[in-house]
């Protein structure tokens, strides 16, 4: 999702000119981007919505755009806004519906080999544990490692300044790890017990 | 803190994002382009632009004054919803105390106001000073537009909660009757909450303008009639209570929602909204 930068300088240029297709191509390169930044913010139910209405609410802005500034983060603070802003007038955010690709959680998987299973279901627990880190937590770690999103580009989706993403980062990997070493204690007192185990 | 611990954990974060299933994208980039096609390009905006340079040779007030007008006129580039994003547009009109549906059915019942009348079934009437002592927020009124005071004042203290006013101009010349009510400008005020609705409108998809008035959010219904329905006064919506509308600006100033329902141009209609005091 790199895309070459002077190709995008130039059709943001032209959507500024007022090139609507020029602004498609944008749109359609950056859609994924943009919807599972808002689908973390917003959660499932709203995503769609805040990603249109922010492209939309983009195209409006691009008089504003400083021409030869990185179009993503600027982007993505559009979207992340419209993201936030349904959240807090909507319901509560959905859990994160992430899926370990290998191994739905619907229904039994079938058997695999054992490594795989084990790898997998580690991957599972890590997700768990993800999953239950309040918000804010969840959106910087989600954001950093399930979407690569880089440091400018988590500090315009999370609404924050981009020497605050570092140390929000590291808190949150903190009580990533806590909530990891407590599953650990938990894992193990259960096995502990007869027929905990299968 | 152990720095090799928390290297492992972000090593395993990598692996596992690697491994996710994301939720598939839909094809947003058909969504806005179908949005864009009926609507400006930003570069109609930049009049903005020109008007600066202009508004330069300008001086004092009057420089004021026409920045005034700019506004407004900027206040018009618009968005028109087109119907394959009805469902998103639908959602987005989200006016305190104002539901619309775009493309719905209209109710089978209709109502239409006897001919001549001043009363629409609005409530009580009484002067404007009385009216601003039963309500809950200042009632506003035109400072412009050579409107003067309001023929009729009618309030309704119950529904919606905190009360609502409508004030009625008579038509006359400049200002014709609509064909719906006979009144030449209906303009209704009330402290709209995020829930319930007080208004329900149905209009058909791109008869409705995205706009702002004062920096708040504003709709414009024009072309075709549209159907909408009040609150009754025990807080149901009854079908023999929706009616036929022309051209309808609803608007947001604070916590109060204004609707005006007359049949004059989109611009003289932004131009009494942005005068109201």
């Amino acid at each position: 999702m790199e895309g070459r930068p002077l190709d995008e300088q130039e059709l943001v240029e032209q959507a500024r000119g007022g090139d609507a297709r020029a602004y498609e191509v944008l749109v359609r390169r950056y859609q994924d981007l943009a919807f599972r930044t808002a689908w973390v913010i917003a959660g499932g139910a709203d995503a769609e919505d805040a990603a249109q209405e922010g492209f939309v609410k983009a195209w409006y802005a691009l008089p504003r755009f400083r021409a030869g500034s990185p179009f993503r983060p600027w982007l993505l603070a559009i979207v992340a806004n419209e993201a936030r802003n349904r959240r807090r007038s909507g319901r509560r955010q959905d859990d994160l519906a992430l899926r370990v690709a290998e191994d739905r959680p619907s229904g039994d998987a079938a058997p695999s080999p054992e490594a795989a299973a084990l790898d997998s279901e580690q991957r599972r627990l890590l997700l768990a544990a993800v999953g239950r880190l309040g918000d804010s937590d969840r959106q910087v770690i989600t954001c950093r490692y399930f979407l690569e999103l880089s440091e400018a580009e988590m500090a315009a989706a999370l609404g924050c300044r981009r020497g605050t993403v570092k140390s929000r980062l590291s808190r949150a990997l903190a009580r990533l790890r806590a909530a990891l070493a407590e599953q650990d204690a938990a894992a193990a007192a259960a096995t502990k017990l007869p027929g905990g185990d299968r | 803190m152990s720095q090799r611990e928390l290297a492992d954990i972000e090593r395993a974060l990598t692996d596992l994002g690697a491994s996710l299933e994301l939720p598939p994208t839909p094809d947003l980039a058909a969504a806005v382009s179908a949005r864009l096609e009926r609507a400006p390009a930003p570069t109609r905006l930049s009049p903005a632009t020109r008007a600066r340079r202009w508004l330069g040779g300008l001086g004092g007030w009057r420089r004021l004054a026409v920045a005034g007008l700019a506004v407004l006129l900027l206040a018009a580039a618009v968005l028109v919803a087109s119907p394959s994003t009805r469902e998103a547009v639908a959602r987005r009109l989200g006016l305190r105390g104002v539901g619309v549906e775009l493309g719905g059915t209209p109710p089978p019942t209709v109502t239409t106001t006897p001919g001549g009348r001043l009363d629409l079934g609005l409530g009580r009437r009484v002067s404007l000073e009385e009216a601003r002592r039963r309500v809950s927020f200042p009632v506003l009124v035109p400072g412009t537009g050579g409107l003067g005071q309001p023929d009729a004042v009618f309030v309704s203290e119950v529904v919606p909660p905190g009360g609502r006013v409508d004030l009625v101009w008579r038509a006359r010349p400049g200002l014709p009757a609509s064909p719906f009510t006979d009144a030449g400008l209906l303009l209704t005020e009330f402290k709209g909450q995020p829930t319930p609705e007080f208004i329900k409108k149905v209009a058909v998809a791109g008869q409705v303008e995205f706009l702002e008035v004062g920096g708040e959010p504003a709709y414009f219904f024009s072309g075709e009639p549209h159907f909408f329905t009040y609150l009754d006064s025990a807080g149901n919506f009854r079908e023999e209570q929706t009616r036929l509308a022309g051209n309808t600006l609803i608007w947001q100033r604070g916590d109060l929602t204004l609707r005006l329902e007359a049949q004059i141009s989109k611009e003289e209609t932004l131009r009494i909204a942005e005068s109201m005091r």
